[in-house]
C-alpha cells in the first residue's frame, strides 16, 4: 500500500505541473496576420487598408470581368460564341443569369473594408493631407461600389417599375470586426442610396483637392470623384450636376481627350490616356485563361494574328452593333473589331479592345471612367435639358473624333444619335446594359433570343439566395 | 512493445502466484531450448525454478545448466516466446521447445497508452490483423482498411496510386469541421492533413503497410475517449512489426503486376457526331435550311462546308480513350530482418514500390526504410526507438487538383474529344499543337502530348521517428516517457511546357512550392499502475499526459519565359510572376486519466476522464473535458453458464457511454484578423480576414453503444453485434453571416447532428476438415444520419442546400427530371406543385432527392485452403450513395457544344413528335427558349452505390520438408487480382471516388489489378 500512495503521490505532482505549465504551451499566434482589433492603428496600416480596398475591384466578380462584360452579354450588344459555354445563359437572359453572388459579396466585404478605414482613420496621428487622401479614396471608393450595387440590384431613379420595386440596397455605414456587430440590415429606399452616395463623393470631392494629379488614373483622384458625380448624376436624372461635374472632371488634367489618330493606338498603350480612373493589375494580377476580358472577348494572343489560338472569344459583337459601326462609314471605332482564328470553332469578329496590354496574354489594366464617357454624360444631360447646341457641340466631338461629320439633330433623334454613339464608343466596356436599364428601355435581341421587356423581373439581378436565407429582414427582388 | 510489457508482467505474475517453498532434494539439470518452429537453438532463455531466486540464461546454444529441486518446476521464459513450466520430475536433462506466443498475441488488444486483453474491452475496437492486408497493391493502409471493419466506411478520392482516401468511423459527424480520424502510427500522432497540391496524395502512404502488425480502429467514446479533444472522428492505431527474439529471420517478399482500366466510355464516330450536331443547331434556330445546318456543324469543326455524304462517311474517328487509359505496371521489393536476443530485438526492413495508373503519366514510386530497437538495460529499465524514412515521388495527373486546367487531363478530356481529331500526325508527331491552332471543339488540346510534356509532380520526404523510456520500479507500476516526431518535406511543381496550351502564350510556365510540415508528439509521463488483489479483484489505471505542436510552412513561386522546353528550373526562367509564403501553427494539451476495474474475471468497469487544451479556440473557452464510463459483463464466466455447455464459449454483453471532442478547424478560426496579400498593383494590401470569436469552443461527439461479443463452437463462430448513437453537439460550423457584414462566415459552435446505427460481424469456420478449411468473415454497417439543429431556427445551411434539418449531411437538393415532353422534345421537371415545368426555379421548385452520404456498406470475406493452397476472396459494397455523374453531364450534352457525346444518349434522343424518351433533342447550347439547360435538375444524379470483388488471391505455400533441404524457412507464391468485378447502376468510369469539388471531372478511376509475388523467409 504504500507503493500505492506513492504512484498516487507521483500522478497527483506530475499532472498538476504538466497541467499548469499547459495555458501558456498552447499559446500560438499567427505570422501572416494581424489582430483586427489594433490592425488599423498606424499611418501604413490604413495605406496598406486602402489598397486593399482596391484590391477588391480588381476580382473577376467585379471590373476584372462582370462590370465590364455582363453588361454586354445582357444586352444588345454582346453575343455568345458557344466556345467555352461562358456567358451564353446570360446572353440568353436566362433567369438567375446576371450578376452572381461574388459580387454582392466582395463589394460589401469592400464596403466594410472601407468604414473601418474611415473609422480608424482619424483616430491615428498623421499629416492632415495624408488623412485626406486616405478619406477621400475611402469615400470615393465607396460611392463606385454603392453605385455599381444599385445599378445591378436596384431600379434607377427615374425607371422605377413601381409594382416591381423593393428598393435599393442595404447601406452598410458601420465597420465591423466581431460577430456581435452584425446587422441584419433591409434594403435602403433607392433615394437614401444615392443620397448617401452623393454625400461621400462631395465628402471626397473636398478631400481629394489636394492629392496630387500624379496618382491617376490608378488611385482616385478629384477628378475621378467629380467623372463619377456626373455618370451618378446622370442616373438620378439630375442633368445639373451631370454638367457641372463633368466640366470640373474635364477641367482637372486627369486624362486626355485623344485624336482620331490617336485612337486605335489607346486601345495598345498599357494605360488608356482617356482614363481618369483606370484599375491596374501587375503580373501577378493575372485573371487567368478562363475568364478575363482577353480571353472571354477575343481568340486571338496578338492583333493581327490568326495563326495563334488563344482565349476562349466566349463573347462578340451582335450583327446588330456591327451593322450601326458599318452604318456610319469610315469610323475609327470599327478598327477595334477583327476576325478572330478558327482555333475554338467558327472565327468571329471579336473585341480587341484587351489584348494583355501589359505584356502577358490576359494581363490588362481596366479603365472604368474616362474621358469619352463624362462628354457623352454632359451630352446626354445637355440633351435632357433641351441645349441642344451644346448637346450638339459634345457629340460633334464624339463624331468628328470617330471619322464621322457632324450632325445637326434636336430633341428625340438628338438624344438617340447620343445614345447610338454612346453605344459605340463604349462597347465592351460595361455601359450598355446599365445606359439601357436607367432609360426604362427594353432589350431587344436578336432571335433565337428573346427581347426582354422593361417590366421583366430580369432586369434585375437576383439577391444571393444565401444572403436571403442568412438575414430574414432582406427582401428579394421581384421573380426570383 | 506494449504487448510485450504486458507478457512480461503476466509472467511475473505467474512466478510470484505460484510461489512456494523451495524443497529439499535438489540436483543438477542441464538441457537444451530450441525453437519449435525450425529447432535453432534459442540461446537467452530465462530457466528459472519456480518459487525461487534460482535460475540461469542459455548460451549461444541454447544449453544451460542449473540445480534444483527434485520435484520443482522449471520455467522457461522469454520474449515473444510461450512461457513454459517443466516439472523436473528427477530428471537430470531437460530438453524443451519453446513456440511463439501467438495466441497471447491475438488475444491483446492495443487500446491507446496501452494493452488489453482482448476479454476485458469494455468499448467497440475493430481490430485488422497486418497479415490480412499483406501485399495488397495498395500504397496505403487507410485502403486495405476498405471493408474490412464494421463501422468504418473507406471512400478512395480516386484511383490514383498513393491517393486521397477518406475514411468515417461511425459517419460523418461534422459539418465543417474535419471529419479525419485521428490517426496514431507507433504512439505518434500523424499530421493527417493531405498538404500537396499537385497529385492526390495521401499522408499515410508514407508507412508500408507490410511493415503493419496490427491495426485497431477505435470506435466508440469508452475506447476512443482516452483520446479525448482529438476523438471525436475515432481513433486509428497502427503498430508495426517490432523484433523478436531468436534467430534472425529474413523475409524477402517480391511482387509485379498490371493495372488496367475498369472501363471505357461508349463515344459516337465522327458520322454521328455530325448527324446530331446539326440537329442541335437546326432545332435552336429552324430558320436554318438542313444544308445550313449540316454547313454549320461541319465548319464549326473547320471542315469544307459542302462536304458530300461520300466523303461525309469517309471522314475517320480516332479514339482519344484508349490513347490516354492505358495498362500499367506494379513492382514492390522488399527485404526485412527480425531478430534479437532477450535483451535486445530488432527489426529492420526496406522496401521499393512503384505502381502506375491507368491513365498515361500518372504513378507512384516510393523507397521506405525502418529501423525498430527495444533495448532491455535491466529488469526495471527498457529503451523503445523506432525510425521510419520514406521518399515518395508521385506524378500527378493533369488538372487535379492544381496541376492545371482539367480541360487538358486526359481522364476528362479524352471521351469528350471530337473523334474527328487524330491523335498524331502522320509523321508521328502530335496532331494539334497550339501553334496549328489546337484540336477543333471545345477541348482543343491534345491531352497525349500535355500528358508526355508537363511536369506535374510531387516529392514527399518523410521523417517518422519516436523514442521511449520505460521504468518499471516494481512490479505494479510502469512509468514512461514518449517522444514522437513527424516530419515533411514536400516539393511539388508543376512546368507547363511551352509546347502544350497552358504554356504556349508565356513560353513555359513553372509553378513550384516546398512546404514543410512538422509535428511533434509528447507524452512526458505516462504512468500505469496494475495489481490484483487476490484472485476476484483486478485494478489497471493509467494516467497519461500529451503535448502536440504542429507548425507547417511553405514557399511558392511562378515563373514564366523559358529559352525553350529543355529548360525546366526556376532560375532559367526569364520572367518571375509570383512568390508566396506561408506560416501556420496550433498545440494542444491534455491530461488523461483512466481506471479499469475487473471483477472475478467476468464484471470490468471502465472510466477514463481527460482534459485538453488547443491553440485554436478562443481564449475563453480554451479548455474541455472528455470522459467516459463503460461496462463488460462476461456472462459466460457465471456460474449458470461457465462448463454449462461445450459448445458455448463466450457471450459478453457491454455499454459505454461518453463524450469526444473534436477540434479540426483552421488553427486561427477564433481569432479576429487582418491578412495581407491584398495588394494593388505594387502595393501591398491588407484586409480584414476573420470575425473574432473569443466563445468558440469544442465540438462535442456523446456516443453511447450497446453491444455483443459471442463465440461458439470452440470459437469456430465468433460475431459482434452493436448499436451506436453518435450525436454530435455544439458543432463546429461555419456559419454564414450576411455579406452585408463584409465577411462571409464565423466558425461558431451551432447545430447538432447524429449518426446512428448497427454494426455486424461474423466470423465462422465452416469447414475444418481433412486438411480443408473454409472461414467466412462478413460485416455489415447500417448507418443514419440526420441534422437536427441549425442556427436561429434555420431550416437549411444559408448558401449550402446539402444542410438541412431533418434530412442527411450531403442532401441532393434538386429539381427533379420529368423526362422529355412527347410533342416537341424539350425537356420537362417538376415543380414545387409535381406540375411539369421547362424551368423550374431555384430554390421553389427543388426537393430533397437523395444524399451523397453512405447508408450501407461492409465487407464480405471466403477463405479456402486445402494443404499449402489457399484462396482468398474479398467482397466490399457500399450502398446508399448518390451523386451527379458530372464528366458524364459533358458526354450527355448530344451536339449541345463541342464535345463528343455517348452512345446511348445518341440513340434514344427524342427525334420525331410523339417518340417517348428520357433523352430530349439535341439543341445547341444545351437549353430551348426559355427553358431550363437539358442537363439540369436530377438528370445526371445516380446512384453510386456498388459490390465489387475487391480482392482475389490464390496462394500457394510450398512444403515445409522441400524447403528445409535448400535452408528456407517459409516460401509463399500467388496470384493476386484487385477490383476484378464491378456490379453497379453507376453509367460514367467509376461509382468510387471523392466530390472534392468538381464532382468525377477528370476523376482518375479506380484500376483493375493483377499482381504475382513471391515470399520467402530464410
Amino acid at each position: 500500500m504504500k507503493k500505492l500512495s506513492l504512484s498516487i503521490k507521483v500522478l497527483a505532482i506530475t499532472s498538476t505541473i504538466f497541467f499548469a505549465s499547459c495555458s501558456n504551451l498552447l499559446n500560438v499566434d499567427p505570422r501572416q496576420s494581424i489582430d483586427s482589433a489594433t490592425a488599423l492603428t498606424t499611418q501604413e496600416a490604413l495605406e496598406a487598408a486602402v489598397s486593399g480596398a482596391y484590391d477588391y475591384l480588381q476580382a473577376l466578380r467585379m471590373y476584372g470581368r462582370d462590370f465590364i462584360a455582363l453588361p454586354e452579354a445582357l444586352s444588345d450588344n454582346g453575343r455568345a460564341t458557344n466556345k467555352s459555354g461562358r456567358l451564353q445563359a446570360e446572353y440568353q437572359n436566362q433567369p438567375n443569369a446576371h450578376f452572381s453572388a461574388g459580387t454582392w459579396q466582395l463589394s460589401y466585404a469592400a464596403i466594410n473594408q472601407i468604414n473601418l478605414i474611415l473609422d480608424n482613420a482619424p483616430k491615428v496621428n498623421m499629416p492632415a493631407a495624408t488623412r485626406n487622401n486616405i478619406e477621400g479614396q475611402a469615400l470615393f471608393l465607396r460611392a463606385l461600389i454603392y453605385h455599381n450595387l444599385m445599378r445591378v440590384y436596384a431600379y434607377d431613379p427615374g425607371a422605377i417599375v413601381t409594382q416591381n420595386s423593393r428598393g435599393g440596397v442595404p447601406l452598410a455605414l458601420t465597420p465591423i470586426l466581431g460577430s456581435d456587430q452584425i446587422e441584419k440590415l433591409s434594403r435602403a429606399p433607392i433615394d437614401a442610396v444615392y443620397a448617401q452616395i452623393y454625400k461621400d463623393l462631395d465628402d471626397a470631392i473636398v478631400k481629394l483637392a489636394t492629392t496630387p494629379n500624379s496618382r491617376a488614373p490608378f488611385y482616385a483622384t478629384r477628378a475621378a470623384a467629380e467623372a463619377l458625380y456626373s455618370r451618378v448624376a446622370l442616373y438620378r436624372r439630375d442633368y445639373a450636376n451631370v454638367v457641372r461635374f463633368a466640366d470640373a472632371a474635364l477641367s482637372r488634367g486627369v486624362g486626355t481627350f485623344v485624336t482620331n489618330a490617336q485612337y486605335v493606338a489607346s486601345w495598345r498603350a498599357a494605360i488608356h490616356p482617356e482614363s481618369i480612373f483606370e484599375l491596374q493589375y501587375v503580373t501577378a494580377e493575372n485573371l487567368g485563361v478562363n475568364e478575363a476580358l482577353q480571353t472571354t472577348y477575343t481568340t486571338l494572343l496578338a492583333v493581327g494574328d490568326r495563326s495563334r489560338t488563344g482565349g476562349f472569344g466566349d463573347l462578340v459583337p451582335t450583327a446588330d452593333l456591327l451593322n450601326i459601326m458599318q452604318a456610319e462609314g469610315n469610323d475609327v471605332r470599327r478598327q477595334l473589331y477583327e476576325l478572330g482564328t478558327a482555333g475554338r470553332g467558327t472565327a468571329e469578329i471579336e473585341c480587341t479592345k484587351f489584348m494583355g496590354k501589359g505584356g502577358q496574354p490576359n494581363l490588362d489594366n481596366i479603365p472604368v471612367i474616362r474621358v469619352s464617357e463624362v462628354i457623352l454624360n454632359r451630352a446626354e444631360a445637355y440633351a435632357m435639358q433641351n441645349n441642344d447646341a451644346l448637346a450638339l457641340a459634345d457629340l460633334n466631338r464624339i463624331r468628328n473624333r470617330a471619322g464621322l461629320p457632324s450632325v445637326t439633330l434636336s430633341g428625340a433623334a438628338l438624344l438617340e444619335e447620343i445614345l447610338k454613339q454612346r453605344r459605340i464608343e463604349l462597347a465592351f466596356e460595361g455601359d450598355r446594359w446599365f445606359t439601357l436599364k436607367r432609360l426604362g428601355r427594353d432589350i431587344v435581341k436578336a432571335p433565337p433570343v428573346q427581347t426582354v421587356p422593361f417590366i421583366d423581373f430580369r432586369i434585375l439581378a437576383p439577391i444571393p439566395v444565401r444572403e436571403i436565407q442568412a438575414n430574414p429582414n432582406l427582401q428579394q427582388n421581384f421573380g426570383y | 512493445m506494449m504487448k510485450r510489457l504486458l507478457h512480461l508482467s503476466f509472467a511475473w505474475f505467474i512466478a510470484v502466484l505460484f510461489a512456494s517453498a523451495a524443497s529439499a532434494q535438489t540436483r543438477t539439470v542441464s538441457g537444451r531450448v530450441t525453437s519449435s518452429e525450425d529447432g535453432s537453438p534459442l540461446p537467452g532463455v530465462t530457466v528459472q525454478v519456480k518459487g525461487t531466486n534460482t535460475g540461469t540464461q542459455t548460451d549461444a546454444d541454447g544449453k544451460f545448466s542449473l540445480s534444483a529441486p527434485e520435484n520443482g518446476t522449471l520455467v522457461f521464459r522469454f520474449v515473444g516466446l510461450k512461457t513454459l513450466e517443466i516439472a523436473v520430475g528427477g530428471r537430470s536433462s531437460i530438453d524443451v521447445k519453446m513456440e511463439t506466443d501467438e495466441k497471447v498475441l491475438s488475444e491483446v488488444v492495443v487500446t491507446g497508452y496501452g494493452a488489453l486483453e482482448k476479454r476485458e474491452i469494455t468499448g467497440s475496437i475493430a481490430s485488422v490483423k497486418g497479415d490480412v492486408i499483406q501485399n495488397l497493391p495498395m500504397q496505403s493502409f487507410d485502403r486495405a482498411l476498405q471493408g474490412r471493419a464494421a463501422g468504418v466506411l473507406v471512400q478512395a478520392a480516386n484511383g490514383v496510386p498513393g491517393g486521397a482516401v477518406s475514411v468515417r468511423i461511425r459517419g460523418v459527424g461534422s459539418i465543417s469541421a474535419g471529419n479525419e480520424p485521428l490517426y496514431i502510427v507507433d504512439g505518434v500522432v500523424m499530421n493527417n492533413s493531405s498538404t500537396t497540391n499537385f497529385s492526390s496524395s495521401n499522408p499515410l502512404a508514407f508507412l508500408n503497410p507490410n511493415d503493419i502488425e496490427s491495426i485497431e480502429v477505435l470506435k466508440d467514446a469508452a475506447a476512443a475517449s482516452i483520446y479525448g479533444a482529438q476523438a471525436g472522428n475515432g481513433v486509428v492505431l497502427v503498430t508495426t512489426k517490432k523484433g523478436r527474439a531468436g534467430k534472425t529471420e529474413f523475409n524477402l517478399n517480391y511482387y509485379y503486376g498490371s493495372v488496367e482500366p475498369i472501363r471505357y466510355m461508349n463515344v459516337l464516330n465522327t458520322q454521328q457526331w455530325i448527324q446530331v450536331r446539326k440537329e442541335a443547331i437546326r432545332n435552336q434556330n429552324p430558320a436554318l435550311t438542313e444544308a445550313q445546318a449540316l454547313s454549320a456543324a461541319l465548319t464549326g469543326i473547320r471542315l469544307a462546308g459542302n462536304l458530300t455524304p461520300e466523303q461525309i462517311a469517309a471522314l475517320p474517328t480516332y479514339d482519344w480513350q484508349r490513347a490516354s487509359y492505358r495498362q500499367g505496371a506494379i513492382n514492390n521489393i522488399e527485404l526485412s530482418a527480425r531478430g534479437g536476443d532477450d535483451k535486445t530485438t530488432f527489426a529492420l526492413s526496406g522496401s521499393y514500390n512503384q505502381q502506375d495508373a491507368n491513365v498515361i503519366a500518372v504513378d507512384f514510386k516510393r523507397a521506405t526504410g525502418r529501423m525498430a530497437v527495444q533495448h532491455q538495460v535491466n529488469n526495471k529499465l527498457r529503451f523503445e526507438t523506432s525510425i521510419n524514412l520514406s521518399n515518395i515521388k508521385q506524378r500527378g495527373p493533369f488538372g487535379s487538383p492544381n496541376g492545371g486546367s482539367f480541360l487538358g487531363s486526359p481522364t476528362f478530356s479524352s471521351p469528350l474529344i471530337l473523334p474527328i481529331n487524330p491523335i498524331y500526325n502522320e509523321d508521328g508527331s502530335y496532331f494539334g499543337t497550339p501553334q496549328t491552332g489546337g484540336l477543333a471543339g471545345i477541348l482543343n488540346q491534345n491531352v497525349i502530348m500535355n500528358a508526355e510534356y508537363n511536369t506535374i509532380q510531387n516529392i514527399t520526404r518523410q521523417v517518422v521517428g519516436n523514442a521511449k523510456v520505460v521504468w518499471n520500479p516494481f512490479k505494479e507500476l510502469t512509468v514512461s516517457s514518449f517522444y514522437g516526431l513527424d516530419y515533411r518535406e514536400i516539393k511539388g511543381e508543376y512546368y507547363a511546357d511551352p509546347r502544350t496550351a497552358d504554356g504556349f502564350g508565356v513560353r513555359g510556365r513553372l509553378t513550384s512550392e516546398s512546404e514543410y510540415n512538422a509535428t511533434f508528439t509528447a507524452n512526458p509521463i505516462v504512468i500505469n499502475f496494475a495489481k490484483n488483489i487476490g484472485s476476484d479483484h483486478k485494478l489497471n489505471t493509467t494516467l497519461a499526459t500529451e503535448y502536440v505542436q504542429e507548425v507547417f510552412e511553405g514557399i511558392s513561386q511562378q515563373v514564366t519565359t523559358f529559352p525553350t522546353s529543355q529548360f525546366r528550373t526556376a532560375n532559367t526562367g526569364a520572367t518571375p510572376i509570383s512568390t508566396g509564403g506561408f506560416w501556420t501553427s496550433y498545440r494542444r494539451g491534455g491530461v488523461v486519466g483512466s481506471v479499469q476495474y475487473g471483477l472475478k474475471n467476468r464484471y470490468f468497469v471502465n472510466a477514463v476522464i481527460r482534459r485538453d487544451g488547443s491553440s485554436r479556440f478562443g481564449n475563453q473557452n480554451r479548455f474541455g473535458t472528455f470522459g467516459s464510463v463503460s461496462a463488460a459483463w462476461l456472462l459466460t464466466e457465471e456460474a449458470f453458464l461457465k462448463d454449462q455447455f461445450e459448445w458455448l464459449d463466450e457471450i459478453k454483453l457491454r455499454g459505454s457511454y461518453g463524450s469526444t471532442g473534436n477540434s479540426q478547424i483552421g488553427n486561427f478560426d477564433s481569432r479576429g484578423l487582418f491578412g495581407g496579400g491584398a495588394n494593388y498593383g505594387n502595393d501591398a494590401g491588407i484586409a480584414p480576414s476573420s470575425l473574432n470569436n473569443p466563445t468558440l469552443r469544442w465540438e462535442r461527439q456523446i456516443n453511447s453503444e450497446v453491444g455483443l461479443d459471442l463465440a461458439f463452437f470452440n470459437r469456430r463462430l465468433t460475431s459482434t453485434i452493436g448499436y451506436f448513437n453518435k450525436e454530435s453537439r455544439d458543432l463546429l460550423l461555419s456559419q454564414p453571416v450576411p455579406w452585408t457584414s463584409g465577411f462571409s462566415s464565423i466558425t461558431n459552435n451551432v447545430g447538432r447532428l447524429y449518426n446512428r446505427g448497427i454494426e455486424f460481424e461474423l466470423n465462422t469456420v465452416n469447414i475444418d476438415a481433412g486438411g480443408f478449411k473454409w472461414s467466412t468473415s462478413f460485416n455489415i454497417t447500417k448507418l443514419e444520419n440526420k441534422v437536427t439543429r441549425l442556427a436561429d431556427g434555420d431550416t437549411v445551411l444559408p448558401g449550402n442546400p446539402s444542410v438541412r434539418i431533418g434530412h442527411p449531411l450531403g442532401a441532393i437538393f434538386t429539381s427533379q427530371y420529368a423526362g422529355v415532353n412527347p410533342a416537341t422534345g424539350r425537356p420537362m421537371w417538376y415543380d414545387v406543385n409535381g406540375n411539369l415545368t421547362y424551368l423550374p426555379l431555384n430554390p421553389t421548385d427543388f426537393r430533397v432527392l437523395g444524399t451523397t452520404l453512405s447508408t450501407l456498406f461492409g465487407g464480405f470475406t471466403n477463405t479456402f485452403s486445402y494443404k499449402g493452397l489457399e484462396l482468398t476472396v474479398f467482397f466490399q459494397y457500399d450502398f446508399g450513395r448518390k451523386q451527379f455523374n458530372n464528366q458524364n453531364s459533358f458526354l450527355m450534352e448530344n451536339g449541345g457544344r463541342l464535345f463528343n457525346s455517348l452512345v446511348d444518349i445518341y440513340e434514344r434522343r427524342w427525334t420525331t413528335p410523339g417518340q417517348i424518351t428520357d433523352v430530349p433533342r439535341p439543341i445547341n447550347g444545351n437549353a430551348e427558349v426559355r427553358g431550363a439547360s437539358h442537363l439540369s435538375g436530377s438528370r445526371t444524379l445516380e446512384d453510386a452505390s456498388y459490390i465489387r470483388l475487391k480482392q482475389a488471391t490464390l496462394a500457394y505455400n510450398l512444403p515445409q520438408d522441400l524447403l528445409r533441404k535448400v535452408k528456407i524457412n517459409r516460401a509463399r507464391v500467388y496470384a493476386q487480382a484487385i477490383n476484378l468485378l464491378t456490379w453497379t447502376k453507376w453509367t460514367g468510369f467509376d461509382p468510387e471516388f471523392l466530390n472534392l469539388g468538381a464532382g468525377n471531372n477528370g476523376v482518375v478511376p479506380q484500376s483493375r489489378n493483377y499482381t504475382f509475388g513471391v515470399e520467402i523467409g530464410f
